[in-house]
Order: C-alpha cells, then sequence, then structure tokens
C-alpha cells in the first residue's frame, strides 16, 4: 500500500543523475500543481518532476522550451528536458528567475521583439537597452528616456538591478556585460521587469520564501 | 559505514529518548519532513494528506525509505485536533501550512472546554491514528513511529485565539490554569489513540514561545502540566517549543519529559548545558535559512556542530518549509554517518 515512488527514479538517483536542485517551484498552475524542479550537473540543467501524472512529460518539455525561449539557452538534442548555455556559464541568478517564468507563465508567452525596452514602474521613464560587440565582449548599453525629477538616479538603481540579479558586471556608468562576456538578449529582456524595482522583487521573494514555512509567527493560525 | 550499524532505526531512536547507548546519533524528526517534491514523488499532497490515512501514511513513509531518517512521523500539522474540535480551518493547498482561522474562536472560557461526541471518530483524527497503523503494518517493527498530541497551550491559542488567550494569563490566570487543565484531557486522549495505535514516542507541542512568553511563565503555568503528562500518557515524549527557550530549558528537563526538540536560536552547547543531563535533545538543524535556502554544506556544518555538543539526536529544527529540497534533508543522515565514521571508525 505505501508504494516509495510513483515515477521510475528515486529521490538519491535524480540527484545522482542530473545532480543539484537549485530552484524548485512548488506549484504548477498550469499542470495540476505538480511541483517543478531544475537540477543542474556538468553545466546541463534538467527540468524534474517527481509527479507521475499522466502528461507530465509533455509539460516539462513545454518548460524545458520555454527555458530555451525566454532564457536563450540551447536544448540538449537527445533530451525532451534538458538544456544548457552554449557559453558554459551557469548564470545561476538569472536562471531562478528563468525557471520561475518558464513555469508560472503562460505556456505560450514569449519575450516582445523589436527594441529591449520597457516602462519603469517608479517614474515616467522608459528603460532602453542596446547590445554591441567591444573587443571580446558583448556590452550592454542601458539608457532611460522621457520626463523625471532625476533620471540618473533612476538609472543608477537599475544598473544596480542588472548587476544584482543578472550577476553582470558593470564596466560603464550605463554599461554591464555578463559573467560570460557574451550575448544574452534573452535573458536580459527577461533581467528588466526585475532590475527596474529592486524594492518590490525583494519583497517579492521574501513572501515567496515564507510560504510553507511553519515559523513562531504563524504557528498553525492563519493570518486572516 | 552501515556496515557498523549493529541497530534498527526504532531501537536506535528508542535508545536515545531513553538515554542509553547507540550505534550512532540517531536522525528523527520529531515534526515534518514532509515536502512538495515528496508529496508528487507519492502522490500525496497536502491538505489531502492531512485527512486521509493512507496518504498520510504513504507521504511519512517516504522519511524513512528515501530521505533516510529513523522514524516517520505522519502527523504533519498541528491543527488535526482543533480541526475535529470544529474550528474553523484554512487548508490551504499543496505548498501551505493548513491553519486555524483566528478570527473565528470557538471558546471564551474554560466552561467552554468540552471533548466533542465521536472527537477520535473525526476524519483528522482518524487520518493520524490509521495512519499509524498502516505504517506499522507496512513498515514492520524496524523504524519508529513518531506520533504527536498538542500540548494546552497550543489547544488554547487554536480555541480561545492567541490573543484572547495571553490576556487571560495576566488578567486571570487561575481562569486560565482551569482551561489548560480541561484541555489537557484532549491531549491525553489523542496521545493514547495513537499509542493504541502503535506510536512509539509521541510529539508534545506546546507552544509556549520564547518570543510569546517568559521562562518564568512556562514555570508557573506549563511545568507541572508537563510532568503530569509524562504519568498520564505510557510513551517516551518530546516536547516542541520554538524560538529560544534557553531560559526555560533548566526548568524543562525536570519534568521528566524524554526530549526536547528544540529551535536553532539555541546554540547546542549551550542548550546541553542547561538541560545538563536531566532531558534529552533534539533538533536544531535551521529551516528558513540553512534547510530552504543553502546547500548540503552549510548543512553538515550544523549537524556536526549538534553531533559536537552531544544532541541526542539529530533533526530540522521544527517541521521544515514545503519546498525544502530533497537533497538537503538528505544531507543529514548522511552527515551524521559520516561524523560517526570520523570518530568511531
Amino acid at each position: 500500500m505505501i508504494s516509495n515512488s510513483n515515477t521510475a527514479k528515486t529521490p538519491a538517483q535524480v540527484i545522482k543523475e542530473f545532480g543539484n536542485c537549485i530552484e524548485l517551484v512548488p506549484t504548477d498552475k498550469h499542470f495540476q500543481n505538480i511541483s517543478i524542479g531544475l537540477y543542474v550537473k556538468n553545466r546541463i540543467f534538467t527540468v524534474w518532476s517527481f509527479s507521475n501524472k499522466k502528461g507530465v512529460s509533455k509539460r516539462i518539455t513545454q518548460i524545458r522550451d520555454q527555458l530555451v525561449s525566454l532564457g536563450g539557452l540551447s536544448p540538449i538534442s537527445s533530451s525532451s528536458s534538458q538544456a544548457e548555455f552554449s557559453c558554459n556559464v551557469m548564470h545561476n541568478r538569472p536562471v531562478k528567475f528563468l525557471i520561475s517564468q518558464a513555469v508560472n507563465r503562460d505556456p505560450n508567452f514569449s519575450h516582445p521583439e523589436g527594441p529591449m525596452s520597457i516602462k519603469d514602474t517608479k517614474s515616467d521613464l522608459t528603460i532602453l537597452v542596446t547590445g554591441k560587440q567591444r573587443e571580446n565582449h558583448y556590452v550592454y548599453q542601458v539608457e532611460v528616456v522621457g520626463e523625471a525629477k532625476n533620471p540618473t538616479m533612476r538609472l543608477r538603481m537599475i544598473m544596480a538591478g542588472f548587476v544584482r540579479y543578472g550577476e553582470m558586471e558593470k564596466v560603464g556608468d550605463n554599461e554591464v556585460v555578463f559573467q560570460c562576456r557574451e550575448r544574452h538578449d534573452s535573458l536580459m529582456r527577461l533581467l528588466m521587469p526585475y532590475s527596474r524595482n529592486i524594492s518590490s522583487v525583494e519583497t517579492m521573494m521574501a513572501a515567496e520564501s515564507m510560504r510553507g514555512q511553519m515559523t513562531t509567527s504563524t504557528l498553525g493560525f492563519s493570518q486572516t | 559505514m552501515d556496515n557498523k550499524e549493529t541497530m534498527t532505526s526504532k531501537e536506535r531512536v528508542l535508545n536515545a529518548l531513553n538515554m542509553k547507548p547507540v550505534d550512532r546519533t540517531p536522525v528523527a524528526n520529531p515534526t515534518s519532513v514532509a515536502t512538495v517534491e515528496l508529496m508528487d514523488l507519492v502522490d500525496a499532497p497536502f491538505p489531502e494528506a492531512c485527512q486521509d490515512p493512507e496518504l498520510a501514511a504513504r507521504l511519512a513513509a517516504t522519511e524513512y525509505t528515501e530521505l533516510g531518517f529513523d522514524c516517520v512521523s505522519p502527523y504533519f500539522s498541528i491543527i488535526q485536533e482543533s480541526s475535529a474540535l470544529g474550528c474553523d480551518m484554512q487548508w490551504e493547498g499543496k505548498d501551505n501550512w493548513p491553519t486555524v482561522r483566528m478570527n473565528n474562536p470557538i471558546w471564551k472560557s474554560s466552561s467552554d472546554v468540552k471533548v466533542p461526541q465521536g472527537f477520535l471518530e473525526h476524519r483528522d483524527i482518524k487520518a493520524i491514528t490509521e495512519s499509524i497503523k498502516i505504517l506499522r503494518q507496512e513498515l514492520g517493527n524496524d523504524v519508529a513511529i513518531i506520533g504527536k498530541t498538542m500540548g494546552p497551550w497550543t489547544l488554547a491559542y487554536h480555541v480561545f485565539g492567541v490573543e484572547s488567550f495571553l490576556l487571560g494569563t495576566v488578567d486571570d490566570p487561575t481562569e486560565t490554569m482551569k482551561c489548560l487543565e480541561k484541555l489537557t484531557e484532549i491531549s491525553i486522549l489523542m496521545g493514547q489513540a495513537q499509542i493504541d495505535a502503535g506510536a512509539d514516542a509521541l510529539t508534545f507541542p506546546d507552544h509556549a514561545t520564547g518570543d510569546l512568553v517568559s521562562g518564568e511563565y512556562y514555570k508557573r503555568f506549563l511545568q507541572d502540566i508537563h510532568s503530569q503528562m509524562v504519568d498520564k500518557l505510557p510513551s517516551p515524549l518530546i516536547l516542541h517549543i520554538c524560538g529560544k527557550t534557553i531560559d526555560r530549558m533548566p526548568y524543562i528537563a525536570q519534568t521528566g519529559m524524554a526530549s526536547f526538540h528544540f529551535d536553532s536560536k539555541n546554540d547546542p552547547q549551550e542548550a546541553m548545558d542547561a538541560v545538563d543531563g536531566g532531558i534529552g535533545l533534539v533538533g536544531n538543524i535551521n529551516n528558513p535559512e540553512t534547510l530552504y535556502a543553502r546547500g548540503p554544506s552549510e548543512i553538515r556544518n550544523e549537524v556536526y556542530k549538534c553531533l559536537e555538543a552531544g544532541v541526542q539526536m539529530i533533526a530540522p529544527e521544527c517541521a521544515i518549509p514545503l519546498a525544502t529540497k530533497i537533497e538537503n534533508l538528505m544531507e543529514i543522515p548522511a552527515a551524521v554517518k559520516e561524523w560517526t565514521a570520523e570518530r568511531h571508525p
């Protein structure tokens, strides 16, 4: 009666085969609330769920394909659940946002095409990002356009967002590069909504991390 | 490493609870190690796994079969009795804990406290008692089954409301004592039912937590009640209180309970000194920062720190966050085994 597993693999086998779980999305609202883990070994990312519900494999492939579409990873041709960065760098922090988007967004969501731009949430400015190759680096230049009280200050904060959430390096007043120094336009588009508002993102992440924790402040009581 | 083990998991846990020698320190979680991934693994999600004995048993079994702990604990939450008493419940979903709604307490005074007819037959009580029977039948006698019965202080929060109950301790302490004494009937009833079902030990959460009440409050309101529980429940009892509790540990050590499940806010060595051999300790691997957000190496450090201090059983400090990664949990028994091999080759 007590089945120790619904899937062919035990947790120990999954860890051995696919490596560490770097991010766990507790419920996939687009597929029966299953949990989705992103495991990584030898720089190969594997989308995994311990659920054995009918259709899980298809959903996992859908999520893997979103990693490719939204994050610019390259699919592993022999697998329907794995992908990797061609630059061979892990990009850990952005990947955590990426898997969250790949699971939580509508499965048909894609980045907008055209110039990389987004409205600022704290001013009437628009944030524009352009990339260009400079010697061995692919540099992203960030600008703000429009009317605001202190655009320079806003730009500085937005730059800090890219450094924080993209693990990017600032190479000029308004220029950043990824760790690998290579071009990652999809990741840049992914990071733009996060980088424009650090305080909201931090609040959101804190709230997410508190969910499912039994703490001395909850003690089994709802807060409502 | 494993070939040096000479005890079953159950023997190891019971010996540790009785302060007898063990072949290695047991990993025995008194609260919950349920996670969303384990729920998926055996198709036993919350909240159903808190309501259905088969699902509860299936999920609890993973603690032993998948994580390698020395016990199983099918009572994951802290609200089963309160649900059966008629509290307004918010069952939540798979990724969050079921809770008691605080804006609608069911009782106002000690005269309201009574055990409803059919309490032990309530779905949320049978989910626990029947799951214990299933676990015993399916896993045999090699693994320790740890049940759980809520102490009167925790029950009082649920049935009277936290604020109202705590204010009452100031305004009318005599009435508070009456409430607590009457509520112990429920603790005993629930505990005995689990012992009858086959539980080897009981966790006794009674949340006189460090950030809500003082050590002196513990002594005044709960120490005697907890001592009485030892006589009334024929099973090793593991008291669980969250938060910084060093100030009440000397009192807790005098209750006669077998073990105290302590929080990471307490330094292991300081806690061992505070109880001074009067009670065993279990815990105190940090949940929100270490198990949830960090990785195996940090977990190993905390396990080693507990082992070096002589903590009798190693476990997370409280019910773990539901999105904890499995590899982090598996690291706890792995670290205990490695430490044992290093120290006792």
